[in-house]
């Protein structure tokens, strides 16, 4: 369904490219996750599958294909359709992404009308059927609140209710429960699962939590300084790690009831 | 075990209320005792808006308790006003969370870390280099770092600089609110490393803020687990992951992503949120969460009560 082939992405006419060498093969309902520290790219490939690189980003070598078509030869046109409805995007905080003067209510309902011709009416009704699919009682109450009445919980809950509006078949999903509380974070965390039983949605998983990227994804991709330094499935990566770097990464991660400090 | 008089810092029945909107009241902390002894690690977990920062602002006498004292090798230090206060601060400091916005960016890396020494004139202008390369060294970074601007340095070198501050005045309890959250994992085993290194040499005692619960009980010696500003479990590091008894600290513990669990296992949690501390509830503050609820939970508060030597539990499962 995605094929990445060994994409480079510069930003800023830099030389020198940011991330070389990325390649991913992904089909319908698989989870990939893409982990690494800070720096290292995992982000810029995501952002480059849904077209929207920061600060004159561009692929500057490679192909990306989305169901059979070159993502690079897409018209803004093509590209306006195709984002939002078969690929959207969750970003870490979802409140950020929503305008904070403006209810979520009246956007909610310009985004649909993007998408779809549909009357206003009609779009406030899919907004809130969809809201309380994604478990958020009251939907037309959470409609009419600004972004800040509502938790960094809720927040996400209505980051993912908009991005699954029209059932995309892939989800990019960056560091979506990051800024959460533990408690919060596993309730977000089974939502998604649950989004692939449900809609058999595909879905790319950024995070530096190596524990959340093994417990949803069936690949896993690490990533160090824009390279993917390993691959594989999450079997191969937890026991089998053909890098050092993967082997010190899951060394530095804090276990439950595991090595003390003191 | 701890001896007493290994205490250096207890805080007795706490409690911190904040004025809201509507004349209502916002019991940030509620009736808070914790211990803080020599050489050793207190961790405190809690999801956000607990009051573990709250409680732990009051430690290091930022913010004032509106009931209950804070005794400091017996004086209580919430009475303390003026240059007594001023002097005792040398005691006590605190590491935060975000290393870029804790220094002041057109400070070099000498005059940082050694401003604390500078205020309590414990050295002369002409010692500043040779002083913040022995506090850099101490945190193992190079000496050469002491010209340098915080803007020139990573994030993790950026934190061991907020520790070398933290040292220089040698307090007896360091505070870090989350002093290792902002940090990739590598990094923060190295920090964390360094901490551990740190108290084993100078027998600091340490209030540890954290909201990752395989972090904090790998470090601390005692962990408190706090929710809508009460203290809802106490119990050793060790015994966190299995022999927690609140249902809430076995809800947190059985949030925890980790790297040895069986992924064919769906993840346990709530699936409420925490409400508004601003409506606690009566009784149990965890009774509207609990899938363990009795009817006594709704009436009454229960104590927290020692069940086993270093471990307490507020639950009416355990009366």
């Amino acid at each position: 369904m995605l094929n990445i082939r060994d994409i480079a992405i510069t930003y800023g006419g830099n030389s020198i490219p940011t991330v070389e060498g990325v390649s991913l093969e992904m089909n319908q309902g698989e989870i990939v996750s893409i982990v690494g520290e800070s720096g290292s790219g995992k982000t810029t490939v995501i952002r480059a599958v849904l077209g929207c690189l920061p600060g004159g980003g561009r692929v500057i070598r490679g192909q990306i294909q989305f169901e059979g078509t070159d993502l690079g030869s897409l018209s803004r046109d093509a590209w306006r359709s195709l984002r939002g409805s078969s690929i959207s995007m969750i970003f870490q905080d979802s409140g950020a992404m929503i305008n904070p003067i403006r209810k979520i209510g009246p956007q909610y309902v310009e985004y649909i009308r993007t998408h779809q011709r549909i009357s206003k009416k009609g779009a406030w009704d899919k907004g809130v059927e969809m809201l309380e699919r994604m478990r958020l009682p009251n939907g037309d109450n959470i409609m009419r609140s600004y972004p800040f009445q509502l938790s960094g919980g809720m927040r996400q809950r209505v980051g993912i209710a908009m991005a699954m509006t029209f059932q995309p078949k892939l989800l990019l999903a960056d560091e979506p429960t990051s800024a959460l509380d533990v408690t919060t974070q596993a309730q977000i965390v089974r939502q998604m699962m649950e989004l692939r039983e449900q809609y058999n949605t595909s879905i790319i998983v950024v995070t530096h939590n190596l524990g959340v990227a093994a417990y949803m994804a069936d690949k896993i991709l690490v990533m160090k300084q824009g390279r993917v330094v390993d691959a594989g499935s999450r079997e191969k990566i937890l026991n089998n790690p053909s890098s050092d770097y993967t082997r010190k990464l899951l060394d530095s991660v804090p276990v439950m009831g595991g090595d003390r400090f003191v | 075990m701890s001896e007493p008089h290994d205490l250096i810092l207890a805080a007795r029945h706490v409690t911190k209320k904040y004025p809201a909107s509507n004349g209502r009241i916002l019991v940030a902390n509620n009736d808070v005792s914790l211990n803080f002894y020599r050489g050793r690690t207190l961790g405190v977990v809690g999801e956000s808006g607990c009051g573990k920062s709250t409680f732990m602002r009051m430690v290091v006498s930022l913010e004032a308790p509106t009931e209950g004292e804070i005794l400091y090798r017996g004086q209580d230090i919430t009475k303390l006003r003026g240059e007594a206060l001023r002097q005792h601060r040398q005691k006590i400091q605190m590491v935060f969370q975000d290393p870029s916005a804790a220094f002041s960016p057109k400070m070099k890396i000498m005059d940082i870390v050694c401003e604390p020494l500078l205020n309590f004139k414990r050295i002369k202008k002409g010692e500043k280099e040779e002083t913040a390369r022995r506090l850099l060294e101490m945190v193992e970074l190079p000496g050469d770092f002491a010209r340098r601007y915080p803007h020139n340095m990573s994030g993790g070198q950026r934190q061991r600089v907020g520790i070398a501050r933290a040292l220089a005045l040698e307090p007896e309890i360091i505070v870090c609110d989350e002093a290792t959250s902002a940090l990739d994992v590598s990094v923060q085993k190295t920090v964390v490393e360094l901490l551990v290194r740190l108290q084993r040499e100078k027998n600091i005692s340490y209030g540890f803020i954290c909201h990752d619960m395989a972090l904090v009980q790998s470090l601390s010696h005692q962990v408190a687990v706090m929710y809508l500003g009460n203290i809802m479990e106490i119990l050793p590091g060790g015994q966190v992951s299995h022999g927690c008894l609140h249902p809430y600290t076995q809800a947190m513990v059985g949030a925890v992503f980790d790297l040895h669990m069986d992924f064919s296992h769906p993840i346990r949690s709530i699936d409420s949120e925490a409400p508004s501390p601003l409506d606690a509830p009566a009784g149990c503050p965890f009774q509207s969460r609990c899938d363990r609820c009795m009817e006594i939970c709704k009436q009454e508060r229960p104590p927290l009560r020692e069940i086993a030597p270093e471990h307490q539990v507020a639950c009416h499962l355990y009366q």
